[in-house]
């Protein structure tokens, strides 16, 4: 619980949503019901490609209980959404593009009403071939998942070129090539997709939803209805979890046309984990050709990167996932010759979207371990190697950026270097017991933080002082669980030096707090807090300047502002802040602050396209990952005994909030590395609910130490860069790294499953 | 709407029965709510085992250790007459599901569910446990492999209920082995499972072995064969080698979601060699 003392940046402040949430009392979207609440729900398809003949919904709309059934025909506005691309249905209207896509839409009175109703529907769908693999998707005569695409099925092509490309082989001494193959990961959030919404007497539909972009809702939503977006409300609480899962509409669409035939009651839907499963986005999986070469001392020469990334039927933000995979694909390191493709295509999957790391998750995987194989080819230190290419500040990243923002990788590795998990490694190993094998690997990894050069990576914070006499904090980002909230708590209150209990949170809002874009991109802290910054330091030269202007003082500089009040320190006067805020106008009490992140000016690729899709960014989080691994000769089974994690995402704000970023992130690649085997037969999920899909529990977390390098980021707040996502991209290569040295062979393809690693000890 | 009864005693229990022979029967419900949820079981009532004090709980019997079959795992894992006469079961019972489960779900329950993958039962084979089967007015005492039939079947018939197991003491082994491949340490289906106990004498030579695998095959698996190739022999890598190579092929796995029938087939062996542990 937040205790009474003025928040200070650099030391734990404790969330001040933890008792809340730990006592129930916090309302989530999946906790809103209400008088007389109308349960929404959907029919989907089941069979992943399919012509849609006919929709027969009248004996559904017998079903005893059922207020409404919706089909294509009922959407007033447009019938396509979308964040870049607008290409996925509403409900469909006439073809079935993947097993998830939704056909119509039941209100009825009660949950068992809703499942009849939904039992009741009758569609008439005519197969169509399907198409499953993205290489196979853009082979001449593939099935085609949107017929009115001019490129087929290729969704976007990324492709960035720098140095030369053709006799650059010749002059390395090692060359390795390589194919790796990532699948899809489900976010798994606790809180699957849920909201709430009605419409008011004043006819503004309200939706309450568990979602990371309130205002880009808005406006898809309004769309979909036909109507102006002042009609229209989102709030967003916190979230149980997003991941980038609830980047983009999921049920905001559906209640927003549920609330218009609800005749005025509010209108609930809530997904059960296999609809979160069957229609949610998930983890582009990846196939990745590499080609790497390096000189002898293994300064790297050439890099040559083809990425194909499943998007499933739906652009979703499969274009700017697969664009960010490619601006990373070169990993952190300095590449005089690289030539970097990818492609994001069509597939009758399920949809692929973002999902912490963006892309870099895959990359990171399949680079760093091809920096392994390379320095074994020349026998060479797996630090030393990644040290003498690690990007530093004024150099060129792989895409030909110049990096002006601060850049620690060379510093995570070398602390890397001399920690005793590293320098004691060879006698850790040399314990391993009967029948065990161990091997220790790491990984560097980096992230861009926020948006890229062409969408305006902007926020707008707004701070009040309330006429109680309370500083109030608009926040304009969500918060998903990461605690950015209390972080802008942190910052508000340590400019204006107020306690907790002196401040007020408002959560974002459509029609209470300004438009800061999307909790997503490692730039929640990063960008709002700059924006906040700058509104909380012109509220408390406000606050000081008018005290100044009552207590007849020359000028502020004889006023300080604590918890509660303004002191005249050369007096000892003092101003409760309940009594100055009475003479200030409404006007007055507020002050907002716009910040827009910094953007490159370089153009890498040429293609325009491509940097609409976020290609390329200025500023990098960066890390340096160590797993050890203990694999068992009788079953394969692999276990993390013990992983580190050191980070430049720049200044620390709060130590704790930082650690759980980096375990998080640290346990979420875990099971992407080792278990969560997501698997997906023509179109269809086999592994549909959380007993086949395995996500690590407690039991399977190793013992992780964070170690964060703080090097001032100059354009961060207090320093400060991106932490949310750069930990995810670790664990696969890392634990793929130790498992080979383990096994004297590598898996690749992904995730190392017993079987997997059985196999490959009993080949190897 | 489902009703759901109460009994408190088993007369009362034998007058629902009759009653309502439709309804399904469960004590903690950690796999009958699961089916019921995604609607494998449409009963219309549900009767529930766990306020009937007759069957829980055990009872050292000399001998004999009786069980009553709605004793919960967390209840066996604390008892103290289980530690000391039956750690393999203890082993076994470590690793099934989580906290919550063993908290909730009863050893009666994991073997009315009959799961070739079911935690307890490899011990139990093992350990030859019996069962105790009851009606209305009478009773029956059977080997729990005869008990079982197969995936999801047992003997029992209307009106029947599976009242308690059985476990004779036994001071013959020294080794209590049990080890369960999951997909993760917790939560986890087993894969395959190995139960093993072992009479061992000084200079490290089996004297006694008796061993089953769980998710192998349609039940629990059991090789007299494996067995022989153990007993008489001195625990060594050879061995456990020769006996790995019988046992893959006394089993009969599938191939599911979870891993291919080769691997079942493989690491059944393989984990025999575990045993080496044990090696004088």
């Amino acid at each position: 619980m937040p205790d009474g003392r003025i928040p200070q940046i650099g030391v734990v402040f404790p969330r001040t949503d933890a008792l809340t949430k730990v006592s129930g009392e916090e309302k989530f979207a999946a906790d809103y019901y209400g008088q007389d609440l109308v349960w929404a729900g959907v029919k989907r398809a089941g069979i992943p490609h399919a012509r849609l003949k006919s929709l027969d919904v009248d004996q559904a709309r017998q079903v005893p209980g059922v207020i409404a059934v919706l089909t294509h025909l009922d959407i007033p506005g447009e019938n396509r959404q979308g964040v870049v691309r607008k290409d996925q249905p509403v409900l469909v209207d006439d073809k079935v593009r993947h097993a998830g896509d939704a056909l119509a839409l039941v209100l009825a009175e009660s949950k068992p009403a809703l499942a009849a109703a939904l039992n009741s529907i009758r569609c008439e769908l005519e197969p169509l071939p399907g198409v499953f693999d993205p290489e196979q998707a853009l082979a001449e005569g593939a099935p085609l998942v949107h017929e009115d695409n001019p490129e087929g099925n290729l969704l976007l092509k990324a492709e960035v070129k720098t140095g030369e490309t053709e006799s650059v082989w010749e002059e390395c001494a090692a060359v390795i090539e390589a194919c790796f193959e990532t699948p899809h990961q489900e976010h798994c959030f606790l809180e699957t997709e849920s909201g709430w919404a009605k419409v008011e007497s004043n006819g503004k539909i309200v939706i309450v939803a568990s979602t990371q972009t309130p205002f880009r809702d808005r406006t898809e939503v309004a769309q979909v209805l036909g109507r102006d977006h002042t009609g229209i409300r989102v709030i967003a609480p916190y979230a149980g979890g997003a991941f980038g899962g609830k980047d983009g509409i999921t049920v905001q669409s559906l209640l927003g046309l549920a609330a218009l035939h609800s005749q005025g009651r509010p209108v609930k839907m809530w997904w059960d984990r296999e609809e979160s499963f069957s229609a949610g986005t998930k983890r582009h999986p990846a196939r990745m050709y590499y080609r790497l070469g390096a000189k002898a001392d293994g300064t790297l020469h050439a890099v040559e990167v083809r990425l194909y990334l499943d998007t499933g039927p739906y652009d979703h933000l499969g274009g700017a996932v697969m664009t960010q995979a490619v601006e990373h694909s070169g990993g952190p390191y300095r590449i005089p010759h690289a030539w970097l493709r990818g492609w994001a295509v069509y597939t009758n999957n399920p949809i692929g979207g973002a999902f912490r790391g963006f892309g870099v998750a895959q990359v990171t995987a399949a680079m760093e371990q091809m920096m392994d194989l390379l320095a074994a080819k020349l026998d060479l230190d797996p630090v030393q190697i990644r040290l003498k290419n690690a990007v530093r500040r004024g150099d060129k990243n792989c895409v030909g950026v110049t990096l002006t923002g601060s850049a620690g990788l060379s510093e995570c590795l070398e602390k890397m270097a001399a920690h005793p998990r590293w320098q004691e490694r060879q006698t850790w190993i040399r314990a391993a017991g009967l029948l065990k094998r161990r091997g220790v690997g790491l990984a560097a990894v980096m992230q861009a933080v926020g948006y890229g050069p062409f969408v305006p990576d902007v926020a707008n914070a707004k701070v009040e002082l309330t006429l109680e006499g309370k500083i109030r904090v608009y926040s304009g980002v969500v918060d998903m669980g990461q605690g950015n909230a209390a972080t802008n708590l942190q910052i508000a209150g340590s400019i204006l030096s107020q306690t907790p209990a002196q401040m007020e949170l408002i959560l974002p809002d459509t029609d209470r707090t300004l438009p800061s874009g999307s909790a997503s991109a490692s730039r929640c802290t990063y960008t709002f807090g700059n924006a906040l910054i700058g509104a909380a330091q012109a509220l408390k030269e406000r606050i000081l300047q008018r005290s100044a202007d009552l207590l007849m003082a020359a000028g502020p500089d004889e006023l300080v502002l604590v918890s509660g009040l303004v002191r005249r320190v050369t007096t000892g006067q003092e101003i409760p802040l309940a009594v100055l805020a009475k003479w200030l106008t409404d006007a007055e009490r507020i002050a907002v602050y716009r910040f827009r992140a910094p953007v490159a000016q370089e153009r890498p690729a040429k293609d325009d396209q491509v940097r609409l899709h976020g290609l390329p960014h200025c500023i990098f989080s960066y890390g340096a990952h160590l797993a050890m691994v203990e694999v068992d000769e009788l079953t394969g089974a692999v276990e993390v005994k013990g992983y580190l994690a050191i980070t430049d995402s720049g200044r620390v704000l709060n130590p704790q909030t930082y650690e759980q970023q980096i375990h998080g992130g640290i346990v979420q690649g875990l099971g992407y590395a080792l278990s969560e085997d997501f698997r997906v037969t023509d179109g269809l999920i086999q592994t549909s609910d959380l007993a086949t899909y395995i996500i690590p529990t407690a039991m399977d977390v190793p013992d992780m130490l964070s170690i964060p390098v703080e090097i001032n980021e100059p354009t961060g707040p207090f320093g400060l860069k991106g932490v949310g996502e750069v930990a995810m991209n670790g664990p696969l290569p890392a634990v793929a790294n130790a498992v080979a040295a383990a096994c004297g062979g590598r898996c690749y393809s992904f995730p190392l499953t017993s079987e997997r690693v059985l196999q490959l000890m009993t080949a190897s | 709407m489902r009703e759901v009864f109460l009994p408190r005693t088993l007369d009362e229990l034998w007058d629902l029965l009759h009653r309502r022979p439709e309804a399904a029967i469960y004590a903690g419900g950690t796999d009958v709510l699961v089916k019921l949820r995604a609607g494998l079981i449409t009963a219309s009532g549900l009767i529930c085992l766990e306020r009937i004090q007759e069957l829980k709980g055990v009872r050292d019997q000399g001998d004999e250790v009786y069980i009553g079959a709605a004793t919960t795992h967390r209840t066996l894992l604390a008892d103290p007459v289980i530690q000391e006469h039956f750690p393999i079961l203890i082993q076994a019972l470590n690793v099934l599901g989580s906290p919550p489960i063993r908290n909730m779900g009863t050893i009666g329950g994991n073997l009315v569910t009959a799961s070739p993958a079911g935690d307890t039962l490899p011990p139990l084979y093992v350990l030859d446990a019996e069962v105790e089967v009851r009606w209305g007015d009478g009773a029956k005492r059977l080997p729990l492999s005869q008990f079982i039939l197969g995936p999801g079947k047992t003997s029992l018939g209307p009106g029947q209920l599976l009242t308690g197991v059985r476990l004779r003491k036994s001071a013959d082994y020294n080794v209590h082995h049990f080890e369960k491949v999951g997909q993760r340490k917790a939560l986890a289906i087993a894969i395959v499972s190995l139960a093993a106990v072992l009479q061992v004498s000084d200079s490290g030579r089996i004297e006694k072995a008796r061993l089953a695998w769980g998710s192998v095959g349609p039940t629990v698996i059991r090789s007299v064969e494996v067995e022989s190739a153990l007993e008489g022999r001195i625990i060594s890598r050879d061995t456990l080698t020769k006996a790995a190579a019988l046992a893959q092929t006394a089993v009969s796995p599938i191939d599911d979601i979870r891993a291919g029938e080769a691997y079942r087939r493989t690491v059944a062996g393989n984990l025999l060699l575990r045993l080496i542990n044990y090696a004088r």
